[in-house]
C-alpha cells in the first residue's frame, strides 16, 4: 500500500508540475530590461549570414544585430546560445488560424460569411487568441500570420496579427491591411461528362465578374461623392483605390491570373496587388513580372496539378520563382495543425533548387515585404521588432529544427502547449509503473 | 427454337417478304400473303467475310436465301432485279445495342439522400435491385421505325437487344431491323445473358463501388447455385433466372481495359467465359486482353482532337489523353493482330454516323477489310450462335443483306439498298454519274471548257475559257443547275438550268445583264480513273503512331527497366539489423535480392553506382495507403469484408511514380473507413509499367481493414445518414461482437455438415457459401490480419476486448492518435500502431492526438510505423518519421525503422523487406543525403532489383515526354485545320482520396468561358 501511495504523490507531483493544467500558456509580460543573445549563426532573414553573433534587445525592439566582438553587454540580460541559430520570427501569410478551431465542428468555424461581396467582413474580430492549436505553430518557429477570411468573390479583410497575446486586439500587428478576392474559377469540376452544370457554371462566373466590376466601379468614386448614406461595403475598399490597402487575389490557373490582374487594373487598382495560391506562376512569370506582381505560392508539399507535370513540380516553383525574379513568399495550406511544418516547405524548396538563405526569407522577410509588414518585422535588423526564433540547429529541417528561445516584440514566449501536457501526462503515467512492470517481471 | 422453325416451315404460303407469319393473328380484310421471290443477277456478292462470288445471282424466296452462286436458275414468277456493277453483302449484325428497349433512367440519389439498405422492389426478387437477372429484353422490346431506320442506313440488319441496366441483367434478344410486327422480328427471344459491374437504375445504396459490385455479382453467383440445389430453402425468381440466363452466351460490360479483365477473373471463378464489351482502349494491355481468351465487343468509339490551339488551355490535356487519341482507331487492327477474336458494335457512338467513317479509319490504320466484315457478320453470329440465321448468305439464312455502289469500306462507296428479312429498304438513290469534260456554248458566246468532278453525289464544277473559275452545279433526277461568275475578277454570274439527255446537257439561262441565252453542254471525254480516284481519296499520309507506353500515362516507357546486378559502393548504409549503421559499405543487388552487404566488394558484370557522401536504406513501406485504386469504400453496410480492394488495383495511377521519387517500394492498399468491417488489402510493390496482377506481392499474408469512431458512426455526414446501425461507439462494438459470431455459426455449420455421409449430405443440401462471412472466419483461423482505423482510447481498447472475447488479435492499429493513452494495452494485447507523424485538431476525435504518439508506442514495445493515407506526404514518409526523432527523442535509427522494417513487420514481410540483408528483396533507395532529412532526395529506388525510378532517367523521361507532347499537339492542330471535330481540353485526373472519401471520384475538369 506504501508503494502504492507514493506512486500517487508522484504522479500528482508529476501533474501539477505541468503548469496552466493543459491551458494556452499567458501570454508573456512586456520585456522589462535589455536582453542580449550571444555566440549564434544569425540568419537576418535578408540572405545575410552572420556567424558568432549577439542580437540584442530593448523595450521590443532589436537594438543590435551583428558580431558578437561589437555588441554592447552592458545591463543586457545576457543569454548564451553559442551553437545555435538565430531567426527572424517566421510569418504564416493567408490563414485560418483563430478562426476555425476543429474543422468538422461547425460552431468552431468562423471564417467564411455568406454572400458573395463582403468586402467590410473584418477577420480580425473572430481572432481567437485561446485555440489550443497557436501555440503549437510557435513551438516550431512561427510567430506571425495573417488571419484571412475565404468564401465568395470578396471574402472580407485580413489582418495580420502576433501568436501571443491576450485578445485579438492585442494581437494586432497591423489591421485589415487587405482585402481578398477569389477570382472566379474559370475551370469546374463536373465530375463526369460534360452536363448542363457547366453552361450554368459559365453564366454564373459572368455573373460574378460583372458584379465585381459594378463594386470596383462604385468603390473607385465612392470617397469623392458626398454620401448621404454610408455604404459599407463601398467605404471599406476606399483603400484600394489609394494604395493604403492590398488587393489579394486567389488565383491558381494561369489564365485566371493574367486575366484578374488585368481586371482590377482596368478598375482602377494599379498597385499593392499579390496574388495567392498561384499554382500555375511559373507558367505566367513573364506577365507578372511585366506587371510587377508579388505572389504568395500555396502549396509546396503538393501533388503536380497535372499528370504530365514533373514530379517534383510544387517542390521545385518557389526556385523557378526566384530563378525568373518573381518576389514571392510561401504559405503553408495544407491544415490549420500543419502550419508547424512552415519551415520545412521552405526546406523542401531548398532541397529542389533554391538557396537556404532565399527560403527562409520566403517564410520572413519576403512575406513581411509582400505583406507590407517589412518596416517592422521580417528580418532581424535594428530598429525592426525583436520578434525571433533561436533554434538550436537549422530551423528548415525538422532533422534538426529545435526552438530554443522565441521572442515576440521582446516578449520571451513560453513555448508549452497542450500536446506537450498530454506527453508529460501520459509519458509520466508510463514511467511511474515502469519500476513496477519491471519488478513484476523480476518476480517472475 | 422448335416453334420458330415450325413458323417458318408453314411460310411455303408465303407472306409479303417476312421470314415469319402472324399465323395466330386475324386480319380485316383479305389476305396479301406474297412469296417475295426475288433474283438479284450479275452482282459481286460476298457471302460471307472471305468468299466473293462475281457476277452471281442471289435468289431469295419468304425472307430467306434460296440459292446463291453463279449458276442459278432464276425461277418463273420471280422479280428480277439486275445489280449489274454492284456489291451484295450480308447484313451486318451488331451484337451490343438498345434497339427497341426502354431508356434506362438512373435513380442514383444524391449525396444528400438518406441511405436505401433494402430492396424496394416487391415480390419474390433478390433483395439487391442492382441484381436483375429476371429482365427478359424480349418482354420489354418494342419495334421502333426510327431507331431501326438509323441503323438501317448503316447497313445492320440484326442486333442484339441488351437491356443495359444493373449488374446482372437478365437475357438480351435477337432480333431483325424490320419494319415489322415484334412477333416477326424476334430472332432468338433469348439469345445471351448480359452482365456489368453498374448497379444501374438501382436506388440500393449497395454496391457504391466497383469492389462491391464484382463482390455482389461472385456472391450471387454462390447464391444461385444454393438455390438451385436447394430450391425449397427461399423462393426468389431473381436466383432462378440467373441460372437459366447462365445457359446462354453472357455478354458482360466493361468500360475499360481494367474492367475487361476484372470481368474475366470472375468469369475464371465460376467457369464462365465471357464475351466482352470493352471501351476502345484495349490495345493499351493487349497482353492481358489476349490472355483472358476472352472475345471482345469493340467500340468503334474515336476521341476527337482536343482544341489544343490555347497554349495554357492545351497543358490540361494529358499526355495519355492524347496519345489514346492518336491510337484508338488502331485498337481493332491491333486486337486483330493479336489474334484476339472480336465483333464490332456502334453502341457508343453519339453520332451513328460516324460508323461507316470510323470504320475505314479502323481500315486504315491497318484493320484488314475482310477482318471489319468478318467482326460485323460472322464473328457476332457465331458468338451468339446465331449463324445459321445470320452472319452469311448461304442457302437457309435470312435473306438480310446489303446493296453497295462498290467496295463497302471505299470511301465513294454509297449503300443503295437494304434487305431485311427480304424486305426491300430503299438507302440512297443511285447517283448518276456526270463527271466529265464538256464543250460549253452559251449563246453566241465562244465555247470554253465543262469540268465536272468530285464525287457522284458532290459534283464540283470548273468552267474553263480565258481563265478558269470555279462554280456550282447540282443534280436532281435529271435536271441539273449551273452557276458561275463571268470570269475570276467578276463578282457577277452567269445561271445556267437545263436538263441531262443523251450523255449532253443542255436548256435555258440568264447572264449577269438579265439577257436570257440558250445553253449547251456536249460531252466530250470522261473522266480519268486516276482523277476519280484522287477525287475519291485525299492523298493519304503514311500513318505515323508514337510508341506504345506502359503504363500507358506520363512517365510510362517502351521499355521498362530491366533488372540488373548491381553494386553501390562507398555509402552509408542502414542495414536495420544489428550492424546499424554502416559507413563506406557497399551493397550488391543481383537477381532481384540483396546479395552481400560489405567493404570492398566486387561482382563482375555489376553496374557500379558510386555511393560516396549517399545514404542507402531500405525502401520505403507505407502501411496505409489508397493510392493506385478504383475506388477505396464500399460506404454502405456496415459489415463489408467481402470486398477485396485487389479487385480494384489500378496501375497506371501516377502517383505509383510519384511515390516511387520518394523511395516508396511497397504500400498496402487499404478499403476505406466507413464501415466496422470494410474490404480485404491489396499489398503492391511500386513495379510501375506492370499489370496490376503483377503489382500484387507475392504469397503475402492477407489482410482486412477495420474502422473505429466518428466516420463508422457517419459523425460527419449530413443529419439524413443519421439511420445506419451503428450511430455510436456503443452500436460499433455490438457490429463485431454480432459479426463475429455469425462467422462462428457459419464456421460450425459447416465443420457439422462435412461431417455428414454422402447421403446425408444429399438429404440436408449444401449450406450457403457466403463471402463476407468466410472472410471473416479467416481471421478467426489467422489466416487473415486486421489493420483497424481508430483514434481514441476508449474505442482501443473495446477492440482489442472483443478481439479477446472472440478469439483473434488486431494485427495493426491504424491512425491510432490516442495510442499512446493505451500503448501499454496495446502493447500486452501484441497489436501494433501505424500512425501519422504530426496531424491533429482536423476533428473532434483528434483533437487530443500528440506528434510524441509514435515516440510513445515504441517506447513501450509497440511495433510503431508511420503512415501517410495521402499520396503525397507518401512521397515524404523518411522526413515524416524524422519528426519522432525531433518531438519525441526517438533515435535516428529507430526513427527510419517506423517507415521500413516496422511497417514490413506489421504486413508479415518483415522475411523479405524492410531491412539491408543478404537474401532480402533488393527493394533499396540510394538517397544524396541524410534520409531523415528535409534536404535528402531519392536519386535511384529499386524495387526487386530494378531502378524503377532513377533521376537521371527521369530528366530524360521529361524531355521525350515534352517533345511526344509537341508532336501530339502539332497533328491534333492539323486535324483541327483539315476540318476534324475537336473537342474542348478537358483534365481528368482521378481525385486524391484519404480513407475518409466515401465515394471515389474521377474528376473531370471543364472550361467555363
Amino acid at each position: 500500500m506504501k508503494i502504492h501511495k507514493r506512486y500517487i504523490s508522484a504522479f500528482v507531483a508529476l501533474l501539477l508540475s505541468v503548469p496552466a493544467f493543459a491551458q494556452v500558456p499567458a501570454p508573456a509580460a512586456k520585456q522589462s530590461k535589455p536582453m542580449l543573445l550571444t555566440g549564434a549563426t544569425l540568419h537576418v532573414g535578408n540572405g545575410t549570414v552572420v556567424e558568432n553573433a549577439a542580437v540584442g534587445f530593448d523595450n521590443g525592439k532589436i537594438t543590435y544585430a551583428g558580431p558578437v566582438s561589437g555588441a554592447n553587454r552592458n545591463g543586457h540580460e545576457v543569454i548564451d546560445v553559442a551553437g545555435q541559430h538565430i531567426y527572424p520570427g517566421l510569418i504564416q501569410p493567408n490563414t485560418q488560424l483563430g478562426l476555425e478551431e476543429i474543422s468538422s465542428v461547425r460552431a468552431t468555424l468562423d471564417m467564411r460569411e455568406v454572400g458573395q461581396l463582403n468586402p467590410n467582413v473584418r477577420a480580425v474580430v473572430a481572432y481567437n487568441t485561446d485555440s489550443d492549436v497557436i501555440p503549437t505553430i510557435r513551438a516550431n518557429g512561427v510567430l506571425l500570420s495573417q488571419v484571412t477570411p475565404v468564401g465568395g468573390t470578396v471574402s472580407g479583410s485580413s489582418s495580420i496579427v502576433q501568436l501571443d497575446a491576450w485578445n485579438w486586439e492585442d494581437a494586432v500587428l497591423k489591421a485589415d491591411e487587405g482585402i481578398h478576392l477569389n477570382w472566379p474559377n474559370m475551370l469546374i469540376n463536373t465530375g463526369g461528362a460534360p452536363n448542363p452544370r457547366l453552361a450554368n457554371f459559365a453564366q454564373q462566373r459572368e455573373q460574378a465578374i460583372s458584379d465585381l466590376a459594378q463594386l470596383l466601379r462604385d468603390a473607385s468614386v465612392y470617397k469623392s461623392a458626398k454620401n448621404e448614406k454610408e455604404n459599407l461595403k463601398l467605404s471599406s475598399m476606399a483603400g484600394l483605390f489609394d494604395g493604403s490597402k492590398r488587393l489579394y487575389i486567389h488565383a491558381n490557373y494561369g489564365k485566371e491570373i493574367i486575366e484578374s490582374v488585368n481586371f482590377v487594373k482596368q478598375h482602377g487598382i494599379k498597385d499593392n496587388i499579390v496574388i495567392v495560391g498561384a499554382g500555375d506562376a511559373v507558367a505566367v512569370a513573364d506577365f507578372l513580372k511585366a506587371n510587377n506582381i508579388a505572389v504568395i505560392y500555396s502549396g509546396v508539399h503538393a501533388l503536380p496539378s497535372r499528370s504530365d507535370e514533373d514530379v517534383d513540380m510544387p517542390y521545385k516553383t518557389p526556385y523557378l520563382l526566384q530563378q525568373a525574379g518573381i518576389p514571392f513568399a510561401l504559405d503553408y495550406d495544407l491544415s490549420l495543425h500543419g502550419i508547424r511544418n512552415l519551415p520545412f516547405i521552405a526546406g523542401t524548396a531548398v532541397a529542389h533548387g533554391l538557396d537556404k538563405e532565399q527560403a527562409l526569407a520566403s517564410i520572413t522577410l519576403n512575406t513581411a515585404k509582400i505583406l507590407g509588414i517589412d518596416k517592422q518585422v521580417g528580418s532581424v535588423e535594428v530598429g525592426k521588432d525583436a520578434t525571433l526564433v533561436v533554434s538550436g540547429g537549422d530551423l528548415l529541417d525538422m532533422r534538426t529544427n529545435n526552438v530554443t528561445h522565441a521572442f515576440i516584440q521582446g516578449r520571451k514566449l513560453d513555448l508549452n502547449d497542450k500536446q506537450k501536457y498530454l506527453y508529460q501526462k501520459f509519458d509520466g503515467k508510463y514511467q511511474a509503473e515502469a519500476p513496477k512492470v519491471e519488478g513484476a517481471k523480476a518476480q517472475k | 427454337m422448335r416453334k420458330i422453325l415450325t413458323i417458318a416451315a408453314c411460310l411455303a404460303l408465303g407472306a409479303a417478304g417476312s421470314a415469319m407469319a402472324q399465323e395466330t393473328f386475324p386480319r380485316n380484310g383479305v389476305y396479301d400473303e406474297r412469296t417475295g421471290l426475288v433474283a438479284l443477277t450479275n452482282a459481286t456478292i460476298h457471302t460471307d467475310y472471305k468468299t466473293t462470288i462475281e457476277n452471281a445471282t442471289l435468289l431469295i424466296r419468304n425472307g430467306k436465301v434460296e440459292a446463291v452462286g453463279t449458276k442459278v436458275q432464276v425461277p418463273a414468277g420471280a422479280v428480277v432485279v439486275d445489280a449489274k456493277g454492284k456489291h451484295i453483302y450480308p447484313g451486318l449484325v451488331d451484337m451490343f445495342s438498345a434497339y427497341g428497349l426502354p431508356e434506362v433512367k438512373s435513380e442514383r440519389r444524391n449525396y444528400g439522400s438518406p441511405p436505401q439498405e433494402e430492396s424496394t422492389k416487391q415480390g419474390a426478387y433478390n433483395w439487391n435491385q442492382a441484381i436483375r437477372p429476371e429482365t427478359n429484353a424480349v418482354e420489354l422490346f418494342k419495334v421502333d421505325k426510327k431507331q431501326a431506320e438509323e441503323m438501317r442506313k448503316l447497313g445492320f440488319g440484326t442486333v442484339l437487344s441488351v437491356h443495359r441496366d444493373g449488374i446482372a441483367r437478365g437475357t438480351a434478344t435477337l432480333v431483325t431491323l424490320a419494319d415489322k410486327r415484334e412477333n416477326e422480328v424476334v430472332l432468338l427471344d433469348k439469345a445471351a445473358g448480359a452482365l456489368s459491374f453498374d448497379r444501374g437504375s438501382s436506388p440500393q445504396d449497395y454496391p457504391n463501388s466497383l469492389m462491391g459490385a464484382i463482390a455482389l455479382l461472385r456472391q450471387t453467383y454462390l447464391d444461385a447455385q444454393w438455390n438451385n440445389m436447394n430450391p425449397g430453402r427461399e423462393q426468389n425468381i431473381s436466383l432462378k433466372a440467373f441460372s437459366d440466363a447462365n445457359n446462354f452466351p453472357q455478354i458482360f460490360e466493361a468500360d475499360n481495359k481494367l474492367n475487361v479483365l476484372r470481368a474475366d477473373k470472375v468469369g475464371d471463378e465460376f467457369k464462365k467465359q465471357y464475351i466482352i464489351k470493352g471501351g476502345g482502349d484495349e490495345y493499351q494491355m493487349i497482353k492481358e486482353i489476349k490472355a483472358t481468351n476472352a472475345p471482345i465487343i469493340v467500340s468503334l468509339n474515336f476521341p476527337e482532337a482536343y482544341n489544343v490551339e490555347d497554349t495554357y488551355d492545351a497543358r490540361r490535356v494529358s499526355l495519355d489523353a492524347m496519345k489514346h487519341w492518336e491510337m484508338a482507331p488502331a485498337n481493332p487492327a491491333l486486337l486483330q493482330k493479336a489474334g484476339i477474336p472480336f465483333a464490332i458494335t456502334v453502341s457508343d457512338l453519339k453520332d451513328k454516323k460516324d460508323f461507316l467513317p470510323n470504320l475505314r479509319k479502323a481500315i486504315e490504320y491497318g484493320l484488314p477489310e475482310e477482318e471489319a466484315l468478318k467482326a460485323l457478320t460472322a464473328t457476332p453470329a457465331q458468338l451468339l450462335k446465331a449463324d445459321k440465321h445470320v452472319g452469311s448468305l448461304d442457302k437457309g439464312k435470312l435473306a438480310n443483306f446489303i446493296i453497295t455502289s462498290g467496295n463497302l469500306f471505299a470511301e465513294d462507296n454509297v449503300i443503295l439498298e437494304n434487305w431485311v428479312q427480304g424486305n426491300q429498304y430503299k438507302i440512297t438513290e443511285v447517283p448518276s454519274d456526270y463527271r466529265g469534260i464538256y464543250t460549253l456554248k452559251i449563246g453566241q458566246q465562244p465555247e470554253k471548257r465543262l469540268q465536272i468532278a468530285g464525287t457522284p453525289d458532290k459534283p464540283e464544277l470548273k468552267v474553263i475559257g480565258q481563265d478558269t473559275v470555279t462554280g456550282k452545279i447540282s443534280f436532281s433526277g435529271n435536271l441539273v443547275t449551273l452557276s458561275f461568275t463571268k470570269d475570276k475578277k467578276s463578282k457577277e454570274t452567269v445561271r445556267l438550268s437545263g436538263w441531262y439527255a443523251d450523255k449532253n446537257l443542255q436548256g435555258d439561262g440568264q447572264l449577269p445583264d438579265a439577257t436570257p441565252v440558250k445553253w449547251s453542254a456536249k460531252f466530250s471525254e470522261a473522266m480519268t480513273q486516276q482523277a476519280k480516284k484522287d477525287a475519291a481519296k485525299e492523298a493519304k499520309k503514311a500513318l505515323e503512331l508514337g510508341n506504345m507506353v506502359y503504363p500507358f500515362q506520363a512517365f510510362g516507357q517502351a521499355e521498362l527497366p530491366k533488372q540488373e546486378t548491381v553494386l553501390i559502393k562507398n555509402a552509408t548504409v542502414w542495414t536495420n539489423e544489428k550492424d546499424g549503421i554502416l559507413q563506406n559499405t557497399d551493397v550488391l543487388l543481383k537477381n532481384g535480392k540483396i546479395a552481400k552487404v560489405g567493404k570492398n566488394l566486387s561482382e563482375s558484370g555489376a553496374r557500379i553506382v558510386d555511393g560516396t557522401g549517399k545514404h542507402v536504406t531500405p525502401g520505403i513501406i507505407d502501411e496505409h495507403s489508397h493510392i493506385a485504386l478504383d475506388g477505396v469504400n464500399e460506404g454502405t453496410q456496415a459489415v463489408t469484408a467481402e470486398v477485396r480492394m485487389k479487385d480494384v488495383v489500378n496501375h497506371e495511377d501516377p502517383n505509383i511514380y510519384r511515390q516511387l521519387a520518394g523511395g516508396v517500394t511497397t504500400s498496402q492498399l487499404l478499403h476505406g473507413s466507413a464501415n466496422p468491417i470494410g474490404g480485404q488489402s491489396a499489398i503492391i510493390k511500386l513495379r510501375w509499367g506492370k499489370s496490376p496482377q503483377e503489382m500484387l506481392v507475392e504469397n503475402a499474408d492477407e489482410f482486412i481493414k477495420f474502422a473505429l469512431g466518428e466516420n463508422v458512426k457517419h459523425s460527419n455526414r449530413s443529419p439524413v445518414h443519421n439511420v445506419r446501425f451503428p450511430q455510436t461507439r456503443m452500436g460499433v462494438e455490438q457490429v463485431y461482437v454480432d459479426a463475429f459470431q455469425r462467422a462462428k455459426e457459419y464456421e460450425q455449420t459447416w465443420k457439422n455438415y462435412s461431417k455428414l455421409s454422402k447421403k446425408q449430405k444429399a438429404a440436408q443440401g449444401e449450406p450457403r457459401r457466403d463471402i463476407e462471412l468466410e472472410t471473416l472466419v479467416e481471421i478467426l483461423n489467422n489466416k487473415r490480419f486486421i489493420t483497424c482505423h481508430s483514434y481514441v482510447q476508449s474505442e482501443i481498447n473495446m477492440m482489442m476486448k472483443v478481439a479477446d472475447q472472440m478469439g483473434f488479435k488486431v494485427n495493426t492499429f491504424t491512425h491510432i492518435l490516442e495510442g499512446y493513452k493505451v500503448a501499454d494495452k496495446m502493447r500486452d494485447h501484441g497489436a501494433g500502431g501505424s500512425t501519422f507523424s504530426d496531424w491533429w485538431a482536423y476533428k473532434m476525435e483528434v483533437k487530443d492526438a500528440i506528434p510524441q504518439n509514435a515516440g510513445i508506442m515504441h517506447k513501450l514495445g509497440v511495433t510503431t510505423a508511420i503512415n501517410s493515407d495521402d499520396a503525397e506526404m507518401a512521397r515524404r514518409l523518411n522526413q515524416e518519421a524524422a519528426k519522432s526523432v525531433k518531438y519525441a527523442g526517438v533515435s535516428e535509427e529507430d526513427a527510419l525503422k517506423m517507415v521500413t522494417l516496422n511497417p514490413a513487420k506489421l504486413l508479415h514481410l518483415d522475411n523479405r523487406m524492410g531491412s539491408i540483408k543478404p537474401g532480402k528483396d533488393a527493394d533499396v533507395v540510394l538517397w544524396n543525403n541524410h534520409p531523415l532529412s528535409i534536404y535528402a532526395r531519392a536519386e535511384k529506388t529499386f524495387v526487386d532489383g530494378i531502378a524503377y525510378y532513377d533521376l537521371e532517367r527521369d530528366t530524360q523521361l521529361r524531355q521525350e515526354l515534352e517533345k511526344e507532347r509537341g508532336r501530339l499537339v502539332q497533328k491534333m492542330l492539323q486535324a483541327k485545320t483539315s476540318g476534324a471535330r475537336t473537342q474542348a481540353p478537358a483534365q481528368r485526373r482521378a481525385s486524391v482520396v484519404h480513407c475518409e472519401d466515401v465515394e471515389h471520384n474521377e474528376e473531370e475538369e471543364y472550361l467555363a468561358y
